[in-house]
């Protein structure tokens, strides 16, 4: 990593957590859609069972949902598709430093930032709800791993998304289509155990499936430690297609950028 | 300052609307001009209301019902509240750039023009999305509408619902976005937040939720008329009376946005201070 990454990203780090309202902000957000998933599942679950999930393991799904959730969140989709509807990239392409990178060490500098709010978060909620603990402390740890990945992740589906901002006008309604394609087909609206066949093939075939199962299934030892490393090498996968489509797809779109003036 | 607010109460309502249309016009113009924003978010659009009739669909195929409500009473929830929010990308978007024009002193010249200054930011802008989201809201709600068995005698109140629904979810938004006018930024933070609270929890019964939800949703940020009460009286899971709600809070609701809109207004002091 070079001394411009860490630069940027420090940079975007200090805006964020000079903020203090985003923090109460992500975790509000977050908070809610937490509470909202409790009351629907307790009013589901009871004191049975559904999709192979009882109560104390549907908290800890739902509780780990909400802790990568707050870090997606974070991100900064908005300051990335702000910079191509505002014309800024055509000040970037003339600068000496690769956009996509760039802006990869801005939007983690930005969720570094949010890691605070998001502990602290869900530290809260393991101790007011209880949920079940890991199946085993290596459950633990692998799932620790798996989050690392969303990072990476988070970030290679949000530049693809803010790409989109090439050939339109505003980034609102791309934004809420990413976040509702990530809500259901991580897991995080109804769990995958629940979908039928064909659509748990179709989420286990994109990257969101990794925001929300992937964790969960470690953590409650849904897979053994082989599934677990095979997710994790999936998660890594991703991560890397991710990265290539983004540079596949900005070599044709930035051919659209009219520069006015001169 | 003083004089042009003068000027602003002298315009008559017919010449407001004309300037509203106008401008609107010149948004759906522009968008033949860029036909490809058009189905990238008419697409973006349609894409959330497929994933939550999915949600639904999947969620109905494991449970009969939630909290007494069945899946064409939850479709006629989630329809309404699509119809709601497109219309609020449809009719008043720009109210979302409010924030923005406040911290660039793009009010300024806005203030100038002889026509109400929310008019003229609501309609400075077209949520392309809009389309795909009324599109599939009205779907959603028809095939509720039907699967829920009610017949030809409820369009009057459906249809009363859609309208009442379009104008609360617009002036709560426009209110919401009006705070950036003393909480300086471009994000319209609290609207947001107003749109996650309803994307959480106005798309599932009521009942499920403890009694402060129920009581912040129907009476503090009455997001509740927006479809959950309107829908609960169709359904007979709320006596007719509520009904009355409806409108009440779609008048109250465009007060409160044109109330707070003014206010703002009056503190806006431009930008570079």
């Amino acid at each position: 990593m070079a001394s411009v990454d860490v630069a940027l990203a420090t940079i975007s780090f200090k805006r964020k957590i000079a903020y203090k309202t985003t923090w109460v902000f992500s975790i509000l957000f977050g908070g809610w859609s937490l509470l909202a998933g409790l009351a629907v599942w307790n009013h589901l679950i009871g004191d049975g069972e559904l999709g192979g999930y009882d109560w104390p393991a549907m908290k800890a799904y739902l509780i780990i949902g909400f802790l990568t959730g707050t870090l997606a969140w974070a991100g900064s989709d908005w300051e990335m598709a702000n910079r191509i509807l505002d014309g800024l990239v055509a000040v970037d392409l003339t600068k000496p430093v690769d956009f996509q990178r760039a802006r990869a060490a801005e939007y983690m500098g930005g969720m570094t930032a949010s890691v605070p709010a998001a502990v602290l978060g869900t530290a809260a909620a393991v101790l007011i709800f209880q949920p079940a603990p890991p199946v085993s402390p290596l459950a633990g740890a692998l799932t620790a791993f798996s989050l690392l990945f969303i990072f990476p992740l988070a970030f290679g589906i949000s530049y693809l998304s803010i790409l989109t901002c090439f050939v339109t006008q505003r980034y609102l309604g791309i934004q809420w289509a990413k976040d509702s394609m990530v809500a259901f087909f991580s897991g995080m609206m109804v769990p995958l155990a629940l979908m039928p066949g064909w659509l748990q093939v179709l989420s286990w075939t994109m990257p969101f499936v990794h925001f929300t199962t992937t964790p969960a299934s470690i953590y409650l030892g849904r897979v053994d430690t082989a599934g677990a490393l095979g997710l994790i090498a999936a998660e890594a996968a991703w991560a890397v297609g991710l990265w290539a489509a983004g540079r596949l797809i900005w070599g044709g779109l930035v051919k659209k950028v009219t520069i006015h003036g001169g | 300052m003083a004089e042009a607010f003068a000027l602003k109460r002298s315009v008559p309502v017919r010449h407001v609307f004309a300037i509203y249309w106008r401008s609107l016009a010149a948004q759906i113009r522009s968008v033949f001009e860029y036909p490809a924003d058009l189905w990238v978010m008419a697409s973006a659009g349609a894409t959330w209301n497929l994933l939550q009739f999915a949600f639904l669909a999947v969620l109905f195929a494991t449970v009969p019902d939630v909290a007494g409500w069945s899946f064409h009473e939850m479709l006629l929830l989630s329809g309404l509240l699509s119809v709601a929010g497109g219309a609020n990308a449809l009719f008043a978007d720009g109210v979302w750039s409010t924030g923005s024009y406040v911290v660039r002193g793009e009010i300024d010249y806005r203030i100038t023009r002889p026509a109400p200054v929310v008019v003229q930011v609501a309609s400075s802008h077209l949520g392309l999305q809009s389309f795909g989201e009324i599109l599939l809201g009205l779907a959603m709600f028809g095939y509720g509408w039907i699967g829920a068995g009610l017949g030809l005698a409820w369009l009057p109140v459906g249809a009363l619902a859609l309208v009442c629904a379009s104008v609360i979810q617009c002036a709560l938004v426009t209110a919401l976005c009006a705070v950036n006018f003393w909480v300086k930024g471009p994000m319209s933070i609290f609207a947001f937040l107003m749109i996650d609270l309803q994307g959480q929890s106005m798309r599932l019964p009521l009942g499920i939720f403890p009694a402060a939800v129920r009581i912040v949703t129907l009476f503090v940020v009455p997001v509740a008329f927006v479809n959950f009460v309107p829908v609960a009286v169709l359904t007979g899971h709320l006596s007719a009376w509520w009904l009355i709600g409806t409108p009440l809070t779609a008048a109250a609701s465009l007060a409160l946005a044109a109330g707070v809109y003014r206010l703002g207004l009056r503190s806006y002091d431009s930008s570079g201070h």
